[in-house]
């Protein structure tokens, strides 16, 4: 009995989307994690595909489809060795924000363009003084007649200089309560006084154009906000949990994948006469890496199931989170300690790898932030 | 049994972390470790203030120091910047191995010069495929001298060192009957090959270099023809004496970092360091640090008194090396988002650290080094 039920659709759609980023993504990835950014005309191939918001309505461009695409596309991203094309941000974090809780004029306006990748999107929750805590944030949007005036400082925005749409999250200065205080608006790139201020450099995640946004009186029409006045802190709650389950997806492919990459390398590398994944104590080593990858895999599965079933995967997610990045991170450093002084030679795809694991124990809430709402959910 | 480091220990330690603190400039180090370059200012400024080859006899250059003094000049550096501390540590690299067994001539060729900056050596051992009792790389005789014929890999600094210290197979000896030789980089027939850019350790450039029919003399070979393993294993044990400090350097450098960050970091209207959670990685990163410097410390000294244990420099650079990785590690969690930047210095150290757990020989093979010895032992 398979915990996910895959179509002959599903398996199509792997099959276009593999074919797709062989083709016209992998060759050029060197290339992307050199210039730190991806260039916005694979954005819009993606679009063309239909590679792009699988999940929205027909009615507004997209297919309706469900959860299982989100993580074929997801899944076979990873394979491609960088992160830098974070379609998966787009399509199932970001863009998800408007589709549920954005007006129907929003809606008409955006969706189409996010689902033809002539829109790429971004949200902007973290701030210099405000990540963990993410309740302190002290981005103002004040109101002005029809307008909202959205002032401050957002830091490690992933799609950042990409972006053409960006969801920010911002607080009420009228309202004293952080949670009832926060909202969030819709901000257009270009839009006066929404500057990119700076694109940050990091260890790994080297193709992705994380940066540092900066407001300063940027004016938006009020009919930008998404959902009911004084829910923003709410939304981010209920959406961060489709959020986590993605970490849990490119952890867990990622680990199969480095596995099965390095087992394949490894297997045909010779050291003391043997092949690596031969000598004695590699093999419990690698052994007991691969029951961790398959604990990994059966847990997110049966996430993925229960999400799709909208059972409420709050507390399995964070455990989830937490439990399989760092997996991903020990399966990681294995596979480069198998490669012996190969694991530190940036030509190994691995070492890519190993630098772009490390960065999913912190997003999306840290590791640390996944077991204090595991503590809480449990009463503990 | 005293754990204390004496009044002149101490002072070294003192003289190197106020080098570091004034000299290791923030910038500078982004740019050395993003270009892949050696800090040639930095390490002329500390040869020039004697901070290089202490434990080398004055007599060629040294300060007839101890082991243990070069070792807590290391892990100094290291601690302030783990990329500037491994490229002085490997700037001589090999240089114990003259000092052990080179000729009276030898030492005083290679010795002063990489005391006294003049020029950086190395040495050539690591070949694709390697286990350190049969290497590729041969000398076969040829009148009274050889002819090396062959191909070393991750060759630290190759491309800038003066000297080479070359490891090859003795010809028609048995598998473990090793020479080596003391090469100059011009000497006919060397050729470099650059082997792509490195995760860590990256202000240590490191090539391939081939040998082609490179003649040399008798005067050119190291102690004792054939005998080359046991100048290496001997060797080997010195040499992780300064990987494990270099380890405690760089555990020590991301905790300071971490604790300095949990204080000043506030989130929840509280700083960071009062939640038990960043309190107890708190206590798990000293534990670490602690374990791997009482190890390194004691290792130095077996050496230092001439009781040369495999078993101690074993141990010292695989939980070294280790706690520089976890504590690195934990140093990024701390610091969230910002430790993942560059800015941020900790993931600088933590993948110096990664590449330090791999040179040499990793710390998988090390483990099974140490239990081949336990069991042997039985």
């Amino acid at each position: 009995m398979e915990i996910l039920n895959y179509t002959e659709d599903h398996m199509k759609f792997r099959e276009r989307v593999r074919s797709f980023f062989e083709q016209e993504v992998t060759p050029h990835v060197d290339e992307w994690e050199k210039s730190g950014i991806t260039p916005k005309s694979i954005w819009k191939r993606m679009g063309q595909e239909g590679f792009l918001c699988t999940s929205v309505p027909r009615e507004y461009g997209g297919m309706g489809a469900d959860f299982l695409y989100s993580l074929i596309l997801s899944e076979e991203l990873v394979q491609t060795s960088h992160t830098g094309l974070a379609a998966p941000l787009h399509n199932d974090i970001v863009v998800p924000y408007i589709t549920s809780f954005g007006s129907e004029e929003l809606k008409k306006k955006y969706l189409p363009l996010c689902v033809s990748g002539d829109m790429i999107s971004a949200i902007a929750m973290t701030e210099p003084n405000a990540g963990s805590d993410l309740a302190s944030i002290q981005t103002t949007a004040e109101e002005d007649g029809n307008d909202v005036v959205i002032n401050g400082q957002k830091t490690f925005i992933s799609n950042g200089i990409n972006c053409d749409l960006l969801i920010i999250a911002a607080r009420d200065p009228s309202t004293s309560d952080a949670y009832s205080g926060m909202d969030l608006y819709v901000v257009e790139a270009g839009t006066k006084g929404f500057e990119k201020s700076k694109k940050l450099s990091k260890m790994g995640w080297q193709s992705q154009d994380t940066a540092e946004l900066t407001f300063t009186d940027c004016r938006v029409p009020k009919g930008n906000r998404l959902g009911t006045k004084g829910c923003g802190f709410l939304m981010l709650m209920e959406k961060l949990q489709q959020e986590r389950l993605l970490c849990c997806i490119i952890a867990v492919a990622g680990a199969e994948r480095m596995l099965r990459d390095t087992l394949r390398a490894c297997g045909e590398k010779v050291d003391f006469g043997k092949p690596i994944t031969k000598l004695h104590n590699n093999r419990f080593k690698i052994v007991e890496m691969a029951a961790e990858v398959r604990l990994g895999r059966v847990f997110l599965d049966k996430l993925v199931a229960d999400h799709m079933e909208g059972k409420s995967i709050v507390v399995d997610v964070s455990m989830a989170k937490f439990w399989t990045t760092e997996m991903a991170m020990r399966v990681a450093d294995q596979c480069l300690e198998l490669h012996g002084s190969y694991g530190y030679c940036e030509d190994n795809p691995m070492v890519r790898a190993w630098r772009d694991m490390r960065v999913l124990a912190i997003f999306a809430g840290t590791n640390e932030i996944m077991k204090g709402i595991a503590v809480k959910f449990m009463n503990l | 049994m005293d754990f204390n480091l004496t009044k002149e220990q101490a002072d070294i330690q003192k003289a190197a972390r106020e080098f570091a603190r004034g000299e290791f400039d923030p910038d500078r180090i982004l740019e050395w470790d993003r270009n892949q370059e050696f800090p040639v200012s930095i390490w002329k400024r500390a040869c020039d203030l004697g901070f290089q080859g202490v434990h080398f006899p004055e007599s060629y250059g040294g300060q007839g120091l101890e082991l243990l003094d070069h070792a807590l000049i290391i892990e100094t550096f290291c601690r302030q910047d783990s990329g500037i501390g491994l490229a002085m540590a490997l700037s001589d690299f090999g240089a114990e191995m003259v000092l052990a067994q080179g000729t009276d001539e030898q030492k005083r060729k290679v010795l002063p010069f990489t005391a006294q900056g003049k020029g950086l050596m190395t040495l050539a051992f690591l070949e694709e495929g390697y286990d350190l009792l049969t290497f590729q790389t041969i000398s076969h005789k040829n009148g009274n001298g050889y002819v090396i014929q062959g191909k070393k890999s991750y060759v630290t600094l190759a491309g800038m060192a003066q000297h080479v210290l070359v490891v090859c197979q003795a010809e028609s000896n048995g598998p473990e009957e090793q020479s080596i030789f003391l090469l100059t980089k011009d000497a006919k027939g060397i050729e470099q090959a650059g082997m792509g850019d490195r995760l860590g350790m990256r202000m240590i450039p490191m090539q391939a270099v081939s040998f082609h029919r490179v003649a040399v003399t008798g005067q050119d070979l190291v102690g004792q023809e054939g005998k080359g393993s046991s100048y290496l294993r001997e060797f080997l044990n010195t040499a992780r004496v300064e990987a494990g400090a270099a380890g405690v350097g760089i555990a020590q450098g991301a905790f300071d970092r971490a604790l300095d960050y949990a204080r000043k970091r506030e989130q929840f209207g509280k700083a960071i360091i009062t939640f038990d959670p960043i309190k107890n990685k708190l206590a798990d990163m000293v534990t670490r640090v602690e374990m791997a410097r009482g190890l390194v410390y004691r290792a130095a000294t077996c050496l230092d008194q001439k009781r040369p244990e495999d078993r101690w420099t074993l141990l010292a650079k695989m939980t070294a090396s280790k706690a520089a990785l976890e504590v690195a590690n934990d140093a990024i969690q701390i610091h969230g988002g910002y430790g993942y930047m560059t800015e941020g210095q900790v993931e600088h150290f933590y993948r110096d650290a990664k590449t330090l757990d791999l040179f040499m020989e990793s710390g998988s093979i090390e483990k099974s080094m140490l239990a081949d010895q336990i069991a042997g032992r039985v």
